[in-house]
């Protein structure tokens, strides 16, 4: 009973803020974006609630959560009333003969039945987590946030450097969070949660590209994801690399929907909650950290570009929406910077100055992380056979140049300032990736063999989704009396 | 000039197909490597249950030593410290209290350690002798 309250009170706060920053869903899709965005969301606000919690040594934790609630909605009511109500025109969906449709139809529900069969399976057999770091790390620390009570912080100490104190907590708040409404551990809990983000971020790439592109490309991307067996594998392994991953999506569907908005300015509240979810993504994992200063970077290239060409009121449009990208991350943000100042001891990648120059100037290990960068490349989804990434590359050039034309969307009309951010900000943070590797203190195979393929599956919901973002884009456009006269 | 199924180019056709094909392999091994096995593999939970008389007797936080055999997994030493959160377990044996965990073989302890307490299963409390 109270772990399904929990539930529901976690899911309520993030559908609270969901809300907040998109107060109408037009449209079914819409309406189902918002879920599973919500599921996420509550989950980011359960840690940070409980870290506050913590941090301030208050006592009731259900009053703290339901003060955040009333508060939310209220923010709610204010911005339904003083904001406009941001949406995108549905897309009309591409034209497959029907023979077609049905065995992509099919290969989509096998895929989401292998997946969740798999999940299931593989939950119920490793309660624990399959893999060290489950219980080394991520629930070793929600143990010292929950057990700990008021001398928690004692947990993050240097005398146990292997379970890498300086990670953020969003994962082991979260879980802290449960087990404190329930009263116990549960090992359920991580368990579900882990659950929870996989099933999650499947439906925010299938709904998100359901609103943006229609049904076919939705399964078309849905099923590439669902059928890469690492991004299940991890997932119900309770490590922190899909949660990030679903926040590193949420980010970027955030900004790529401001693309498509009907009104002409950014809709304020989609990029706060593009920069709130990129803010999570940092709480998640240290790369989340990487990914948020990538996509503020990108973010300001494109604002700092664009006033060599763009008109007075897009400048100023899109410096009012990094603003507010920014101002949207950085709560989450100085709580980060508290916790790795005063709580967290330095983390293990930048100890070794000395021999960090050194490394700087080693071609060979360049050339050594590059090869094993192109290996993972094909490797990193424990495909069968085929690689998936070989299969996403391949349909986004067969179909990049077909099917706009049966659309009608606008696609190529904007300036598509956000989908080119997220494109930026995705590799940014692959090169950032790689020079983590150049000045690692570790022996560099060793690092890459065991961290690489989980770092390229942080990226992969978000490739997914820009990639099947560009399919049709470049064919013919029509005229808007032509819109939807294909689908009759 | 490709055949035509429709408006729908035979070429996209085959295109989506081999897309559908190739993803369905992964998710038939998906299902085909997913674990059959109906007791879950649960190390950390008899981890726990293997501490909990050595946890009653240390203090509830703090910060303990720790000594294991050589021969032994690392991951001893995690699952010793999980057990045992949020009292933090010390890789060394400068501290008055220290965990000994040999799950696996017989201890071998330095000359300067006494056992204070043997509860079974390889767990032991230690303590450093007094200097003469």
């Amino acid at each position: 009973m109270v772990p399904g309250l929990a539930a529901l009170q976690c899911f309520g706060l993030g559908f609270a803020i969901v809300s907040a920053g998109w107060t109408r869903a037009a449209s079914p899709a819409e309406r189902m974006l918002k879920l599973f965005l919500s599921a996420g969301y509550g989950l980011g606000a359960f840690s940070i609630l409980f870290l506050v919690l913590r941090a301030l040594g208050l006592a009731s934790l259900l009053s703290v959560d339901v003060f955040a609630f009333v508060l939310l909605v209220v923010a709610w009511l204010l911005t339904r009333r003083l904001v406009p109500a941001a949406t995108v025109l549905p897309a009309a969906d591409h034209n497959f003969p029907g023979w077609l449709r049905g065995s992509l139809t099919a290969g989509f529900a096998a895929a989401l039945c292998a997946a969740l069969y798999s999940a299931v399976r593989r939950t119920m057999a490793y309660p624990n987590g399959e893999g060290w770091d489950a219980f080394a790390i991520w629930n070793l620390h929600a143990r010292f946030l929950f057990r700990g009570g008021a001398g928690w912080r004692q947990g993050f100490s240097a005398f146990i450097p292997w379970s890498h104190p300086d990670y953020p907590l969003l994962l082991p708040a979260a879980i802290a969070h449960f087990w404190s409404y329930a009263g116990q551990e549960s090992y359920a809990v991580p368990a579900t949660i882990g659950l929870v983000f996989t099933i999650s971020t499947v439906g925010v790439l299938f709904s998100a590209l359901l609103i943006l592109r229609g049904r076919k490309v939705a399964m078309l991307g849905g099923l590439a994801l669902m059928a890469t067996p690492s991004f299940i594998e991890q997932g119900t392994s309770q490590y922190a690399d899909v949660p990030l991953s679903f926040f590193i999506l949420a980010t970027v569907v955030m900004l790529c929907l401001c693309d498509a908005s009907v009104v002409v300015s950014p809709p304020a509240g989609w990029i706060a909650l593009a920069g709130l979810a990129a803010g999570f993504a940092a709480w998640t994992k240290n790369e989340g950290l990487l990914f948020l200063c990538s996509l503020l970077l990108a973010r300001f290239w494109m604002l700092a570009g664009g006033k060599r060409i763009a008109q007075g009121g897009e400048t100023l449009a899109r410096a009012r929406s990094f603003r507010l990208l920014v101002v949207s991350a950085l709560p989450i943000l100085l709580i980060i910077l508290w916790f790795k100042r005063f709580i967290a001891p330095p983390g293990d990648l930048f100890v070794y100055s000395a021999a960090t120059f050194h490394q700087f100037s080693d071609l060979a290990r360049y050339a050594a992380i590059g090869k094993w960068f192109g290996k993972q490349f094909f490797r990193f989804g424990h495909w069968l056979w085929v690689p998936g990434s070989l299969l996403v590359v391949g349909i986004f050039l067969a179909l990049r140049n077909w099917g706009a034309q049966n659309r009608g969307d606008q696609g190529n009309a904007r300036p598509e300032i956000g989908f080119r951010a997220c494109a930026a900000a995705l590799t940014i943070t692959l090169c950032g990736y790689f020079v983590i590797y150049v000045i690692t203190p570790y022996d560099v195979y060793w690092h890459l063999r065991f961290s690489l393929n989980r770092l390229f599956l942080q990226l992969w919901p978000g490739a997914i989704f820009l990639c099947c973002l560009r399919i049709g884009v470049r064919g013919q456009k029509v005229r808007p009396t032509e819109m939807f006269q294909n689908e009759a | 000039m490709p055949q035509k199924t429709g408006n729908f180019p035979a070429c996209l056709a085959i295109a989506v197909l081999i897309f559908v094909c190739g993803c369905l392999l992964s998710s038939a091994r998906l299902v085909l490597e997913a674990p059959r096995r109906h007791i879950p593999d649960d190390i950390a939970r008899r981890s726990d249950l293997r501490f909990a008389g050595l946890k009653a007797a240390l203090p509830t936080e703090g910060v303990v030593g720790y000594i294991g055999s050589s021969a032994d997994s690392i991951g001893y030493y995690y699952l010793a410290q999980y057990a045992l959160a949020p009292l933090v377990l010390d890789h060394s044996l400068n501290h008055p209290l220290i965990v000994g965990n040999f799950p696996s073989s017989a201890p071998q302890l330095p000359a300067s350690l006494e056992v204070l307490r043997d509860f079974g299963n390889g767990v032991l409390l230690l303590a450093a002798k007094d200097e003469p």
